[in-house]
């Protein structure tokens, strides 16, 4: 949906000076001392897909809210390329788009949400949400419809005669969350949009955020400078240092895999308990760990000599048959079932009875409160009922404490 | 040796007599030719509507009977301040009726509303032009230091060689000192409104146009509002300055007052000044507070 290549900004009296520096790989120190440019952006580049939430996270200084600028040229990019896939038209390279076109972009396919609000304090909230509308030409009974049905999706339905500064943070970002919505463009540029609210709206924000997007699928770039934030809300994260992108992946690639000494700082303090998944940790089938038991496609999980033997039965597809404690068969469970039971104190005994099973993308959260329920192993297979691996004590404390998998 | 000596002692003790720059002459000289140029266009362009105006509202003002007036006195009041600024303007224009200069009141209320209208009427596009070019507020701002420095006396003269004995040269140099606060004012309440409105704007893909008449021109009306009283206030003290050459109302009541030596005479001209002037300040300082912009200064 959106692409840049090499999109670059240097804020300075003579910014040209300073593109061969980058390209050099000098850094923003050097080039400020070089040529008395300073450097915003730093050859960014990134490809977001249509329908996902791209989350921009790096400290204040790093640049993100100048580069989500550049995409729609609020800020115009010293250098690089950034294309649009527009719906009628194709991909068009927005950095070379005229003043009319750039505003026609603007009113029809990308708007943007604000760190502080910036809500027109004169008008009223329906007034505020209908604006982008307004500046597309729409009629004012039109206008009012649209905003009124956006505010009601936002949850301010009975709201609108209220002006922005009787509203809370909270409700005043919903209020810009609406604006933005209204004029139905396909991409969202949200610059650090619940910085400012309290930590409890904040969360209130980001779920009420990951449910109006379910429902919409528009292509959101999200700036954020909480790594926690951006695992919850984005598909896939960018990390920024100093003007520079130096990693994107998915939340769980980021967390186990963090390519640089600065991403890995970040890391180390972020909670993976929502973002590690099963596939991530699971002890895969050739692991020393497992032995082939000689028997119908069996294979035996060794554990330690002084505890129960356990071996999984497959059938000739590698589909999981049946489970075996010491020779004795156990029922299988999907942990998904446990999900809704309240968490109870079991009895030990019970807890060696039942073998838990799940998919690769069940997170590190659901499998650890499944250890309530069985002590044994939990298989893991994948979409199609194969043995996948299995996960055990020491897989949960590696993925919870140093986010290490098996598979990286 | 000695000559040096006398040298450094001549510059010592004169040293303007080497040079004389006349500039007496030259300003004689340039007005002189201005008058000759302009003064045939000045009398019939810029006279007629500044004295039309003023006959309209001097005509509407007088035909309002006086009890009328004071009940709208209160009702303006009340509307654009407080009930409290109701009263208050009620009794200070019936104060003004005891004291017998209603019709000079009149008068020189039909010269502020006269001059403001032709301040605001000029001010107001030259400041919005001001804000959105820094070149030419550049030039406009020693234009403005002089038209509110020059002492009007020094003025007076050529309006009087322009537009002749009256009303209309006393409002000229009403509109040129009262005029630079709306242009000011306007400039810098556009230039204040917070930057993040206007780029919120301009990302939902506004025109230069649209983002100024429809947010920086509202936001910045308290700030213009201020600028309006500015005008008011200071075209109301050129009303004395006015009526030495040939304007009337309260103006003409002090200045005669004070060439009779009739000091009583020249006191109740004042004072109807002074209570016409806080009538008109409280209004107007109402009006301001009730600005679509003030809202977001509530919080």
């Amino acid at each position: 949906m959106i692409r840049a290549e090499n999109v670059t900004k240097i804020f300075g009296s003579d910014p040209e000076s300073a593109i061969p520096l980058l390209e050099q790989n000098k850094t923003k120190d050097e080039i400020r001392e070089l040529t008395g440019q300073t450097v915003g952006v730093n050859q960014a580049s990134f490809d977001i897909q249509r329908g996902e939430v791209f989350a921009i996270m790096g400290l204040s200084g790093c640049g993100k809210s100048t580069l989500i600028r550049c995409i729609n040229r609020i800020i115009e990019p010293t250098a690089g390329r950034i294309f649009f896939k527009h719906p009628e038209r194709g991909e068009q390279d927005i950095t070379e788009l005229d003043e009319e076109q750039l505003r026609a972009l603007r009113k029809q396919h990308m708007s943007m949400v604000f760190q502080h609000f910036a809500l027109l304090p004169h008008r009223s909230v329906l007034s505020n949400v209908g604006y982008g509308l307004e500046i597309q030409g729409r009629g004012r009974k039109d206008r009012q419809d649209t905003a009124q049905r956006v505010l009601d999706m936002v949850g301010l339905g009975p709201w609108g005669q209220s002006y922005p500064a009787e509203l809370s943070g909270g409700m005043q970002q919903r209020v810009g969350l609406a604006r933005a919505l209204a004029t139905e463009a396909e991409v969202l540029l949200m610059d650090e949009p619940f910085s400012a609210l309290d930590p409890l709206i904040k969360v209130d924000m980001q779920q009420e955020l990951t449910r109006i997007q379910r429902e919409l699928q528009r292509t959101i770039l999200f700036i954020t400078h909480d790594l926690d934030e951006a695992m919850r809300i984005g598909d896939h994260i960018a990390i920024m240092e100093e003007g520079r992108i130096v990693q994107i992946g998915s939340p769980e690639q980021i967390l186990v895999n963090p390519r640089t000494e600065y991403v890995a700082k970040f890391v180390e303090h972020a909670d993976p308990t929502g973002v590690i998944t099963a596939g991530t940790i699971a002890l895969p089938l050739d692991s020393e760990e497992f032995v082939p038991s000689g028997e119908r496609d069996g294979i035996v999980y060794r554990h330690r000599h002084d505890q129960p033997q356990i071996r999984y039965g497959q059938d000739r597809e590698g589909q999981l048959r049946e489970v075996l404690v010491d020779g004795q068969a156990v029922p299988l469970r999907r942990l998904e079932e446990t999900l809704g039971e309240d968490a109870v104190r079991p009895v030990p005994s019970e807890r060696s009875r039942v073998v838990l099973t799940c998919g690769e993308d069940a997170v590190l959260r659901h499998i650890l409160r499944s250890r309530l329920y069985s002590t044994l192993p939990v298989i893991v297979t994948n979409g199609d009922g194969r043995l996948r691996g299995l996960i055990d004590d020491p897989e949960l404390i590696n993925g919870i404490l140093e986010k290490r998998g098996h598979i990286p | 040796m000695g000559e040096l000596v006398e040298f450094l002692r001549t510059v010592m003790n004169d040293p303007f007599g080497f040079l004389d720059l006349p500039v007496r002459q030259v300003i004689t000289d340039i007005v002189n030719w201005i008058v000759a140029t302009f003064r045939d266009f000045s009398r019939a362009y810029i006279s007629p509507p500044v004295r039309g105006v003023m006959n309209g509202v001097q005509w509407a003002l007088s035909s309002v009977p006086p009890g009328l007036f004071l009940l709208a006195t209160f009702i303006v009041g009340w509307w654009a301040a407080s009930w409290r600024v109701g009263v208050f303007g009620l009794i200070a224009f019936a104060l003004i009726g005891f004291m017998g200069v209603w019709d000079q009141m009149i008068i020189t209320l039909s010269l502020v509303v006269t001059a403001v209208f032709f301040s605001v009427l000029i001010g107001l596009p030259l400041g919005i032009l001001s804000s959105r070019s820094d070149r030419f507020y550049t030039i406009l701002r020693p234009v403005l230091d002089i038209m509110q420095t020059t002492p009007p006396f020094v003025y007076l003269v050529p309006a009087v060689m322009l537009f002749s004995i009256g009303n209309v040269p006393g409002l000229i140099a009403t509109i040129v000192f009262a005029m630079p606060p709306m242009i000011r004012l306007t400039n810098l309440g556009i230039r204040s409104v917070n930057a993040e409105f206007i780029e919120a704007e301009v990302a939902f893909g506004s025109t230069r146009r649209q983002i100024l008449w429809k947010i920086q021109f509202p936001l910045a009306m308290p700030t213009i509002m201020a600028g309006l009283n500015q005008t008011i206030m200071l075209s109301l003290s050129m009303v004395v300055i006015a009526a030495i050459i040939g304007a009337g109302g309260l103006g003409l009541e002090v200045y005669a007052g004070l060439e009779r030596l009739n000091i009583g005479q020249a006191f109740v001209g004042g004072i109807g000044i002074v209570l016409l002037a806080m009538v008109l300040d409280r209004v107007t300082q109402g009006l301001g507070e009730k600005a679509p912009g003030v809202r977001h200064r509530a919080e």
